[in-house]
């Protein structure tokens, strides 16, 4: 059969349509992002070793000079790298001083019975102690001191790799569990739980490690915990699949009294307090970061997310969830077995809704069944802006992953910019409102397209 | 014309940005030392005027005090400190919404050297530096209640206890009630429920204890939420006169129903001092001089007397 000039036609329009959309959702993100720099582009005070030999430079001649050193890694590779330059300079420093700044005015305050102070050299941190001043007003010993820091570079505090690093981790826990709500999102459904399931699949998680040695739980216990968190979360999923396969349950209302059910077994398991035996080896996934500086929970997100990915558009399994979401009925009559389909969407959500729950409990190094309130709606929230329908069959993976990327970039953006928090919510709503809209606006063009 | 959407989408976000960036803007000076401060919830006036009182006072300092609210969310609070982290502040204020699962996120701010205050709520977790913790003097305000109690009921009565015994504070509050009225021989408590520190948990817990006890002369509520819900159980069940109500913290429905006599008095919490003293420790600790592990600020006792003439109460 040979298709006809017109079917051709419209399925190029609909493909450039679909281009369009993605990218403009791309767009939106690269607009943010560029919007954010930008707006957080300031006078950045550097530190580490460069600014160490960067500031030896300044001093050049300068004797007697004092080091004062912040107590992290960077302001010790400062100190290290100033030291040495001044040395070499043959003009060494008098000392170097690291402390709190109680510490570090006694220190100061020993060295001045001895000699006058002169030039104090420190990181932008350290130079905002007002003891230097306090000091400095005393007089006596104390009148000739003069701080000096690294001269000011300009740059972007948003587009610093620390901070893309805070937005990838930040997003992750939603982000994974987002995958698993586009899958039910594109059927048509809603899953509402996954935010409670996220605090049960933490207490479980804790609860579980804290049984099995506690604080001294080899490597075996917490692979065993976690994975056993995770299938007994995509169990409780696959309830709710049920519910909605073999009763006609609404989604809405399955998920919304699974929302309750779990949310209740988590206070019953922690008995409302949260559990912390748990050994610090476990924040390997939350906060270790082994690849290349690349947070691990991030890495985890990445391979959950291209393997979503060539599911949805490869495999079979994929093109079912869209045929299914697309037109339940034509799904049903070709042969798609429409029950296996649910139940394996919803077991998907709850499964990932158990990986967040093991990362937030690794992250924070407690379960707790306060955990993952409200997260339901991000976890929507992402999903639709990233451009899925909630009537069903449609939604790309990866639309998903720059949909929850915007919220996070927003998020990020407005805290780096001191956003009032009640105008952050604001901000964040209308978003998804906005979101919505376009959604809409399509669902019109279309249905007019076809009339 | 399918490309258009998206761009108006886009615009339409953009202009949402900037109208939150001016907001931002306007503060940014040169060089301005930085406050970072994450609550427990905006949504509870108390840590509100908290928070207004650390802004108001970093101001007098010279330091731009950021307020978020973790809103109850562990792990939103985490990505505020975070944030907070990646902006290089001078200082964090926490009120935990998790006193052990804050711990990482303190251990983070240890580890580049951003000293780390707790205000109100306590960090619990190990190996988790915090200078400083400012609170209400739970313990003394605890013995206060105990002594208006005593003096309600003139030494004599049978007294029940509307408890919260999850949360240290409320632990402190009780420990120092019962001390108090220990010393007086005709004073007994014969009952001591949760009520969940809420309204509506503490309403059922009080109707439960008016109906074991039709003889009570005296209740403490550990809050006003739960000072709330009992007097709402007490008047339901008509026995309102002879039960005389003792609760704590200041909250301004309390206060009214101070006025009017439903609640015999109650020690009040300063959330303002609280938040001023946070940032006193703060410049004091910044200009080298030692600060204590704990600052506590003391409750004071407020009666009909003191509603009778406070300003913030609306004349009836």
């Amino acid at each position: 059969m040979t298709q006809s000039p017109e079917t051709r036609a419209a399925g190029r329009r609909s493909a450039a349509a679909q281009l369009a959309n993605a990218y403009g959702m791309l767009a939106v993100l690269a607009l943010l992002c560029a919007f954010f720099a930008l707006a957080t582009y300031h006078d950045e005070n550097p530190t580490g070793a460069a600014a160490g030999t960067a500031l030896a430079a300044d001093l050049k001649g300068r004797t007697g000079v004092i080091i004062v050193q912040s107590q992290d890694s960077e302001g010790e590779a400062f100190a290290r790298s100033l030291e040495e330059a001044l040395t070499k300079a043959g003009t060494p420093a008098r000392g170097t001083l690291s402390g709190d700044p109680p510490t570090v005015r006694a220190a100061l305050e020993r060295v001045a019975a001895a000699e006058p102070l002169g030039v104090v050299a420190t990181t932008r941190s350290c130079a905002d102690w007002t003891l230097f001043e306090a000091l400095k007003s005393e007089g006596g010993a104390y009148a000739g001191l003069e701080v000096v820091t690294p001269r000011t570079v300009r740059g972007s505090t948003f587009l610093s790799s620390s901070n893309l690093r805070n937005i990838a981790d930040q997003i992750s826990v939603i982000a994974i569990m987002a995958v698993g709500m586009t899958l039910v999102i594109i059927t048509g459904g809603i899953d509402l739980s996954v935010g409670s399931l996220l605090a049960f699949g933490s207490v479980t998680a804790a609860w579980m490690i804290a049984h099995m040695g506690g604080v001294a739980a080899g490597p075996g216990a917490l692979i065993v915990a976690s994975l056993a968190t995770i299938l007994l979360c995509g169990l409780v999923g696959s309830v709710n699949g049920a519910m909605v396969t073999l009763f006609k349950v609404p989604p809405f209302i399955s998920s919304l009294a699974m929302m309750q059910v779990t949310s209740g077994l988590a206070f019953i398991v922690s008995g409302g307090l949260s559990i912390f035996d748990i050994p610090k080896s476990f924040v390997w996934l939350g906060r270790g970061a082994d690849l290349g500086g690349i947070p691990n929970a991030v890495a985890l997100m990445a391979l959950i997310y291209v393997a979503a990915h060539i599911v949805m558009s490869q495999t079979r399994i994929g093109r079912n969830i869209y045929a299914l979401g697309g037109n339940f009925e034509a799904a049903r009559l070709s042969g798609i077995s429409t029950r296996k389909v649910l139940m394996l969407v919803y077991s998907i959500s709850g499964i990932m809704a158990g990986v967040g729950g093991v990362i937030t409990t690794s992250q924070l190094r407690a379960g707790s069944a306060t955990y993952g309130a409200m997260y339901e709606l991000y976890v929507i929230a992402a999903v639709v802006v990233g451009g899925a329908s909630l009537s069903g069959g449609e939604g790309r993976i990866f639309g998903t992953l720059i949909g929850a990327l915007i919220i996070g970039v927003i998020r990020n953006g407005m805290n780096l910019m001191d956003v009032e928090p009640y105008l952050q919510k604001v901000v964040l709503g209308l978003v998804i409102l906005g979101a919505v809209l376009l959604d809409m606006l399509k669902r019109r063009r279309w249905s007019k397209a076809g009339a | 014309m399918s490309y258009r959407k998206p761009a108006a989408m886009a615009a339409a976000v953009l202009a949402l940005a900037a109208m939150a960036g001016c907001a931002g803007e306007k503060k940014e000076a040169k060089s301005q030392k930085v406050i970072g401060v994450s609550v427990l919830t905006l949504a509870n006036p108390f840590f509100k005027v908290m928070a207004d009182s650390m802004q108001a006072e970093g101001k007098k300092r010279g330091y731009e005090v950021i307020v978020t609210s973790g809103e109850l969310d562990p792990s939103r609070q985490k990505d505020q400190v975070s944030d907070f982290i990646v902006k290089k502040v001078n200082a964090i204020v926490l009120c935990p919404c998790n006193s052990t699962s804050i711990g990482t996120s303190i251990q983070e701010a240890n580890k580049a050297d951003i000293p780390v205050f707790t205000a109100d709520i306590q960090c619990l977790a190990k190996n988790a530096k915090v200078v400083s913790h400012i609170a209400t003097d739970n313990y003394s305000g605890g013995k206060l209640a105990g002594e208006a109690m005593v003096e309600a009921l003139k030494g004599k009565g049978k007294v029940a206890i509307i408890d919260h015994p999850e949360i240290e504070s409320v632990m402190l509050r009780t420990k120092g009630f019962r001390e108090v009225l220990a010393k007086h021989k005709g004073m007994s408590i014969v009952s001591s429920v949760p009520g969940g520190a809420l309204r509506d948990t503490s309403y059922k817990a009080t109707q439960d204890v008016l109906e074991k006890h039709p003889d009570l002369d005296g209740l403490f509520c550990i809050n006003d939420p739960t000072a709330l819900g009992a007097l709402a159980a007490m008047e339901k069940a008509g026995r309102t006169g002879r039960i005389k109500v003792i609760s704590f913290d200041g909250q301004p429905e309390a206060k009214e129903a101070v006025r009017s006599g439903k609640i015999y008095a109650e020690p009040v919490q300063f959330p303002d001092r609280i938040g001023a003293k946070t940032i006193e420790s703060i410049a004091a600790y910044f200009a080298g001089k030692r600060v204590y592990g704990e600052e506590l600020i003391p409750t004071e006792l407020y009666r009909k007397a003191d509603a009778d003439k406070d300003p913030s109460l609306k004349k009836p």
